[in-house]
């Protein structure tokens, strides 16, 4: 298994390096010259000229590739073009709260969602199913930002009793109450939305699983219908459950975009929005690399877990 | 990890959270930390404006400012921002009117000006304010090495070429002289009018510390620590921190020249315009920023005029959009006038803008001081329209490409109707919608018909950078003698109402050609909290210049 693992992350290498490669094609040939946006109505020739120089604009593309590549093999991500400001520390401040959300939002769905899962499939066919399998369907369908605007309309605006946004009182070194508080509005609407979807697939899995015959026969064999449920059922749907783990966790980085702007989280996803806005190319070429990494590192993260879960499954 | 561990918050979350990333942590990472409070003492008390908290602003913006360099400020955000802890030589309560800011300036023949420095004024670091300070901003400025966005506030300066760059061959500017410690003469290429040079270069230029800049490569200094966190400020308030795209945190500058703030702490904060209004029914925010960076969206201003606790006041705007023109496709005034006619900007402002606005006669808004009040804008006249088009020979066959830049949704509803007017005559028009950045590369690349585009202008009415012939942002290819003519006039004349007439028939003259169709210009809101005294006055851009007096009540 160690071997694997190391092997995955040696493999991933070369691909990350791919990536960078793409996402500085991607990036560049996005339309709008970025200097257009640092300079006033009447800069001449040569103060654009000055300001593509600052930026380092006024090199070709390849150079301007080799340099990112050389420096960001040692840590630095260069400069950002909207405040000159070094990228690594700015996308470090804002990974952080992503995660603190995101992070959240997952734990909070799957304690949420798998037991709603299971109790839906169980109970398939009954009101408890059709109520949880209706509730499921509004939570997918309901857009975060009407849910977020609403929340923050009659708890915050109205009952006052959560932040209209942010992450923390400004001017107060943050507790972890104030992080709390300000933490119950935005998970819920992310969690509407998570909570859902893994509800649906544990339903559907658990529903599969208890049609197999290995169930019948543990049945059959007078076990009693905890164990069932515990070491037949649950073990056995949670290996497509963790594939869907897979596919949230890259969100851990970008999942909150919409949901950033309207609590004004100061996360990732905002800070995506308004580097695409004002062109930002270093703080777009670092946001893009590190999704490219969480990908990469989910993948292998959920390959260990099928091993993990099914014993069947082993890697050499 | 010392960065976590900085942010403990953040670490026991992460732990709660299973989160699996917090090995991205970095021992090299540099604070964003500043000047007052950089050595870790405490930042303030909560700044619920609900709970009655009379030290503590909260100021909400749209715009995030851009830079901290006093050299260089794109943006009106990274202006309006660096005007809490960058004094200029000069304030201007109104648009008409200046008063001594960290110099007085006076002049005797329009050409020789006398800058003398307040006696008073420090440095927060205790270092005299001084003309060696005012000498070397104004040179640093012109130097042609030297990234900047201000050329223009200082291109009148002998020694100066058009753009504000220094002569080749000069060392240093030959407009500036020395005379003492306090004292300064700036010699301008020709006269000027007192209110044109205490605009551009009294308050637009921010004075810089000499003794922080001095040593910094030119070439390094817009990406220098000293330009991206300002430690040493002549202004009101000191900065302190940028929490990047977040908020701004500014404590009060005890040596201020003009008497410490009242209000100790300040917070900008970032948002978009939705939730400044959640802020305000919530009470969390004492004031927009207003002008074009606290832009509250003019359908939701009814939502905040209900609020008792909250003032909400219209003043017109110096922005103003535009339906600009490709000059190189359309030459004849007739088909451009018609374009005019075709469009129904009565409509645009009552039924877009709820009436928050004006319909714009020629270049200026009523903003303006030089806006001619006697010249009415052309008539909604769509037959009008379709006899000069046909008078003109246009073919109307050939489709005319509209665009529409996003992110602006009155705008973005006005070109909806604009296309509509111009297929009301019997014209096609294909409109495309751009993102900003893209819209102004093909714009500069006149790769378009006729577009949208706003433009921001100031009290002084300078057009040379949007309709002088090969101007920066001259993106409609105009190129025509007279316009030419009547700018460099208008910069040249000396007295405010010589210099009325000449932009008075300027702006006949655009009417005329049309170069660019005046649409609208739509109100800028102030709205503040009843419990502050002080904030956004109807000259925006100077409004910051009674900032240390500003108080706010208790609850």
């Amino acid at each position: 298994m160690k071997k694997y693992v190391g092997k995955r992350f040696l493999t991933a290498v070369p691909v990350l390096l791919m990536i960078t490669i793409g996402a500085f094609i991607m990036i560049n040939l996005a339309p709008g010259e970025p200097t257009d946006l640092y300079i006033t109505p009447d800069a001449t020739v040569q103060q654009v000229e000055a300001t593509r120089r600052a930026l380092g604009l006024d090199q070709p593309y390849p150079v301007q590739y080799i340099r990112w590549l050389g420096r960001a093999v040692t840590g630095d991500l260069g400069i950002s073009f909207s405040t000159r400001y070094p990228v690594l520390p700015i996308i470090i401040s804002r990974l952080g709260p992503t995660i603190v959300l995101m992070g959240t939002t997952l734990l909070f769905s799957y304690i949420v969602a798998i037991p709603l899962g299971i109790i839906s499939a169980r109970k398939q066919g009954t009101w408890v199913d059709t109520f949880l399998t209706g509730s499921a369907f509004v939570g997918v369908s309901i857009p975060n930002f009407f849910l977020g605007l609403g929340l923050i309309y009659i708890f915050a605006v109205q009952l006052n009793w959560f932040p209209t946004g942010g992450m923390q009182e400004l001017g107060v070194d943050g507790s972890i109450f104030s992080v709390l508080r300000h933490l119950v509005l935005p998970v819920i609407v992310l969690s509407a939305f998570y909570i859902a979807n893994m509800t649906r697939y544990m339903r559907a899995t658990m529903i599969q699983v208890y049609g197999e015959n290995y169930i019948r026969t543990a049945t059959a064999k007078g076990l009693a219908q905890k164990v069932i449920l515990t070491k037949h059922g649950i073990r056995n749907a949670l290996i497509p459950v963790i594939t869907i783990v897979g596919t949230d966790l890259p969100r851990l980085v970008g999942g909150a975009i919409v949901t950033e702007q309207i609590f004004q989280w100061p996360g990732l996803g905002r800070l995506t929005i308004t580097a695409i806005q004002q062109r930002d190319l270093p703080i777009l070429m670092a946001i893009t690399i590190l999704s490219a990494f969480v990908v990469l590192l989910a993948n292998i993260f959920v390959d260990v877990m099928y091993a993990v879960v099914d014993p069947r499954i082993k890697y050499d | 990890m010392s960065h976590w561990k900085k942010r403990s918050k953040y670490t026991t979350l992460l732990v709660a959270s299973a989160a699996l990333l917090a090995a991205c942590g970095s021992d090299d990472v540099p604070d964003m930390e500043q000047g007052a409070q950089a050595d870790g003492e405490e930042t303030g008390t909560t700044p619920d404006v609900s709970e009655g908290d009379t030290s503590t602003l909260m100021v909400g913006l749209t715009n995030a400012p851009d830079s901290f360099n006093p050299f260089y400020r794109p943006g009106v955000a990274a202006t309006w921002v660096q005007r809490f802890f960058y004094d200029s030589l000069l304030f201007m309560p109104t648009a008409d009117s200046f008063e001594p800011g960290l110099a007085e300036m006076t002049t005797e023949d329009n050409q020789v000006f006398t800058v003398t420095v307040n006696a008073d004024a420090n440095w927060s670091d205790g270092t005299p304010v001084t003309a060696e300070d005012v000498a070397f901003t104004l040179n640093t400025i012109a130097d042609p090495a030297v990234e900047t966005t201000l050329g223009t506030s200082v291109a009148m300066i002998e020694g100066t070429d058009a753009s504000g760059v220094r002569e080749e061959g000069l060392e240093e500017l030959s407009g500036l002289e020395v005379v003492d410690e306090k004292t300064l003469t700036i010699t301008t290429k020709d006269p000027v009018d007192l209110n044109y040079i205490s605009e551009f270069l009294g308050l637009n230029v921010l004075v810089a510390p000499k003794h922080v800049f001095e040593d910094i490569e030119l070439s390094e200094l817009p990406n220098s620590e000293a330009a991206t966190m300002p430690s040493v400020f002549s202004g009101a308030y000191q900065f302190v921190e940028y929490d990047n795209n977040n908020y701004v945190h500014l404590e009060s500058n005890p040596d201020y020249y003009r008497g410490e703030p009242e209000i100790k702490t300040i917070y900008a904060q970032i948002m978009n315009g939705t939730s400044l209004i959640t802020e305000f029914q919530a009470g969390n925010l004492h004031m927009t920023a207003g002008g074009g960076i606290g832009m509250i969206p003019v359908q939701d201003i009814g939502m905040l005029e209900e609020l008792e606790d909250v003032v909400v006041e219209e003043h017109p705007s110096f922005n103003s959009q535009y339906m600009i023109i490709n000059n190189e496709k359309y030459t004849d005034p007739q088909v451009r006038r018609a374009f005019a006619h075709a469009i129904d900007r009565e409509t645009i402002v009552e039924n877009l803008l709820g009436g928050h606005g004006e319909v714009l006669s020629s270049t200026y808004s009523s903003a303006s001081p030089y806006k001619d009040t006697d010249l009415e804008p052309l008539e909604y006249d769509p037959e009008l329209a379709k006899e000069l088009l046909e008078d003109a020979g246009f073919d109307f066959d050939t489709p005319i490409e509209l665009v529409v830049p996003t992110g602006n949704a009155v705008r973005e509803q006005s070109g909806n109707l604009i296309e509509q007017w111009l297929e009301e005559i019997g014209l096609t028009v294909n409109q495309s919608n751009y993102d900003f950045p893209t819209w102004l590369s093909m714009a500069q690349d006149l790769d378009y018909d006729i577009g949208l585009m706003g433009w921001g202008h100031t009290a002084d009415p300078n057009i040379a950078s949007y309709l002088q012939t090969g101007a920066a942002s001259n993106n409609m290819a105009v190129s025509d003698p007279t316009m030419d003519e009547l700018i460099e006039q208008g910069m040249t004349e000396t007295e405010f109402d010589a210099r009325y007439d000449v932009y008075s028939d300027l702006q006949k003259y655009m009417q005329e050609q049309m170069f660019v169709v005046p649409l609208y210009s739509d109100s800028q809101f102030s709205v503040q909290s009843t419990s502050l005294n002080g904030g956004i006055n109807e000259y925006w851009a100077g409004s910051l210049y009674d900032v240390n007096e500003w108080t706010i009540d208790p609850e």
